[in-house]
């Protein structure tokens, strides 16, 4: 018998969570340049929230409510949604390698962005890169589906080739326009970074989150019924179809929504699925909640980290995660769990 | 669950698969489905799970257990009602996916969710015990699918269909790659469920053993239909396999027993016209 470890039910886990997760926030809030005591943190957010009248520095307050609380909540959602959206392609195509960007979004995002950093019309990123994915995304469902049926594999190989075109866009930009200063902004945003992220950013990412994430978590446990194919999907009364592409459209508007405010964040959606469910099994009920969950709580330690280490120089976020991954990567490799790995 | 098959046509890759099949498999029976490879045993099937358009004719089924005449065509039932009426098991079954039994069995359930996923009756847990417990595979439920024997995972599918609750019951080849014990665990199951079932069966002894009515496709079409003792004749078998057999009566039950004959070209799988 496969040793199958600890399986913690679920209604023990996602408190906890969510326990760890709003921890997680104050504790990184209160950490930074300047040092911010965690009951500051409570007084300043429940100020504003109007359930406290306590007093705080007006510094102090500024830092909390305009600099650290919308990056790390930005943080928080986009881990969050990467990890959901990594979990639910893997799923959809059938491929343990796929993560959110894998329709050429990122790129696409990249391209757009890209295009108004250079023209210095910084306001406009998020329309821009959100725009990029999306039209990333046309193309590559035009190119799947010409000749033939829409399977997964012709839209992973299509989106591949839309990601080479959009990349080759990106530098040609780069190297025709770009000059002094944009080259390490644009370098920061490629590789993934929360720098300079505001309530707007929250509202798009969280906002995002919140109407395709309640989607996908009550859809997801039909994820399931693809374990075993198909026709087996379709025999337990499943439009398979009409669920696939449903949920890859939602999960690319979910992507392109978080690429707009983040960047391209790398090995969040990819790593985290495959690490989550080695605890919560592949069930997609269980799965889906807890790497949501642990995504968020990553992100924001994963950011809070590239933010301080080398302070006062800022890492893009994109360099931590990947540093993490990476070593995740091989050992979950290693492990060699089920035959989606040989 | 009474079946009606009437006039099925349909066509893959401009073939015509299944051409012009009407039948009518006895309720709450095994029916065996008979044929060589590539004969339209598994596109017949699909097409009476619903899950193929037919081009022509129709599947007809009883509008609900207070109306027992088949009525209602398959195609026309939404999807989710006919997942409670009807489970199919395909002939290959693989899944790289570490799901547990009791997960692979509760994939069963699937229909009986409410459109969020919940369970609208909380017994689907129950439910899947159950089914687990009335295919012999209660003691697997915690094992890893990966993990199992060729019987073992019949077993357990066997389970995810039962907890469909179905009324017809679709087996595509379920003896395959079974040791024999095996094989004769799951017919005689398969058997006495009394559901309505049809089979997809290479092996035209078990057919003979266990089944109540059996079909014979050839090429597309039906060559006959009925009780094995009628149908199973050498006459037959050489019409429709190309092989010489002799049939024998077994000396307990009264069924057939086919005993074949060497081919006499060597390695030749060509078949033989008339008697030798």
């Amino acid at each position: 018998m496969e040793r199958r470890g600890f399986r913690p039910p679920l209604p023990l886990v996602l408190p906890v969570l969510a326990v760890v997760l709003v921890a997680t926030v104050v504790v990184a809030v209160t950490t930074g340049p300047a040092d911010i005591a965690a009951a500051d943190v409570l007084r300043a957010i429940g100020r504003h929230l109007g359930l406290s009248t306590a007093g705080v520095p007006r510094l102090t307050d500024a830092i909390v409510w305009d600099l650290r609380l919308p990056r790390v909540l930005t943080a928080a959602a986009v881990g969050a949604g990467l990890a959901l959206g990594g979990a639910v392609m893997q799923s959809l195509t059938r491929n343990p390698l796929a993560d959110p960007y894998l329709l050429g979004l990122s790129s696409g995002a990249s391209l757009g962005a890209v295009a108004v950093l250079v023209v210095g019309i910084g306001l406009l990123l998020p329309v821009a890169a959100f725009a990029g994915a999306l039209l990333a995304l046309g193309a590559t469902l035009t190119l799947a589906r010409t000749g033939g049926v829409l399977s997964p594999g012709r839209a992973v190989l299509a989106g591949l080739a839309i990601s080479q075109l959009c990349a080759a866009g990106t530098s040609f930009v780069i190297f025709w326009t770009a000059t002094g200063d944009s080259y390490r902004e644009i370098l920061s945003w490629l590789m993934g970074s929360l720098a300079g992220t505001t309530w707007q950013s929250v509202a798009i990412a969280g906002g995002a989150l919140t109407l395709v994430g309640a989607v996908l978590l009550a859809q997801g446990g039909k994820l399931d019924a693809f374990a075993f194919g198909d026709t087996a999907a379709a025999a337990l009364g499943i439009d398979v179809e009409h669920l696939r592409w449903g949920l890859m459209t939602l999960v690319a508007l979910l992507t392109g929504a978080l690429v707009a405010v983040s960047g391209a964040i790398g090995f969040v959606g990819l790593i985290l699925p495959h690490a989550v469910s080695v605890v919560t099994g592949p069930a997609h009920r269980r799965l889906l909640p807890v790497v949501a969950l642990v995504g968020a709580v990553f992100l924001v330690w994963a950011d809070t980290a590239a933010r301080t280490v080398f302070d006062p120089r800022e890492l893009p976020v994109g360099i931590v995660t990947a540093l993490i991954g990476v070593p995740v990567f091989a050992f979950l490799l290693r492990r060699g769990r089920g035959a989606a790995w040989s | 669950m009474e079946l009606t098959i009437r006039g099925l046509r349909t066509r893959l890759g401009g073939r015509w698969v299944v051409d012009g099949i009407d039948a009518t498999p006895p309720a709450g029976r095994l029916t065996g489905l008979l044929g060589p490879n590539g004969a339209g045993k598994t596109t017949l099937l699909r097409l009476v799970a619903g899950l193929l358009d037919p081009e022509e004719g129709a599947v007809l089924v009883s509008a609900g257990p207070d109306a027992p005449a088949p009525t209602v065509t398959v195609h026309g039932l939404p999807r989710t009602a006919r997942a409670r009426r009807i489970a199919l098991l395909e002939q290959e079954s693989s899944s790289s996916v570490p799901l547990s039994v009791s997960e692979v069995v509760a994939l069963g359930r699937i229909p009986y969710r409410t459109r969020w996923g919940t369970d609208p009756d909380g017994n689907h847990a129950a439910a899947v015990l159950r089914s687990l417990g009335s295919a012999g595979a209660a003691h697997l439920a915690d094992r890893t699918w990966s993990t199992l024997s060729g019987g073992e995972r019949q077993r357990v599918l066997i389970a995810r269909a039962l907890a469909q609750e179905p009324e017809l019951l679709l087996l595509d080849e379920p003896t395959n790659h079974l040791d024999i014990s095996a094989q004769l665990h799951l017919l005689t199951f398969v058997r006495d469920l009394g559901i309505t079932t049809v089979a997809a069966l290479h092996d035209l002894n078990l057919a003979a053993a266990f089944c109540e009515h059996v079909l014979v496709l050839r090429e597309g079409r039906l060559a006959a239909a009925g009780h094995p003792r009628d149908v199973l004749t050498a006459q037959l078998l050489r019409e429709v396999y190309g092989v010489e057999a002799d049939v024998l009566v077994h000396p307990h039950t009264g069924r057939p027993v086919i005993a074949f004959q060497e081919h006499d070209e060597p390695g030749g799988h060509a078949p033989r016209t008339g008697s030798t």
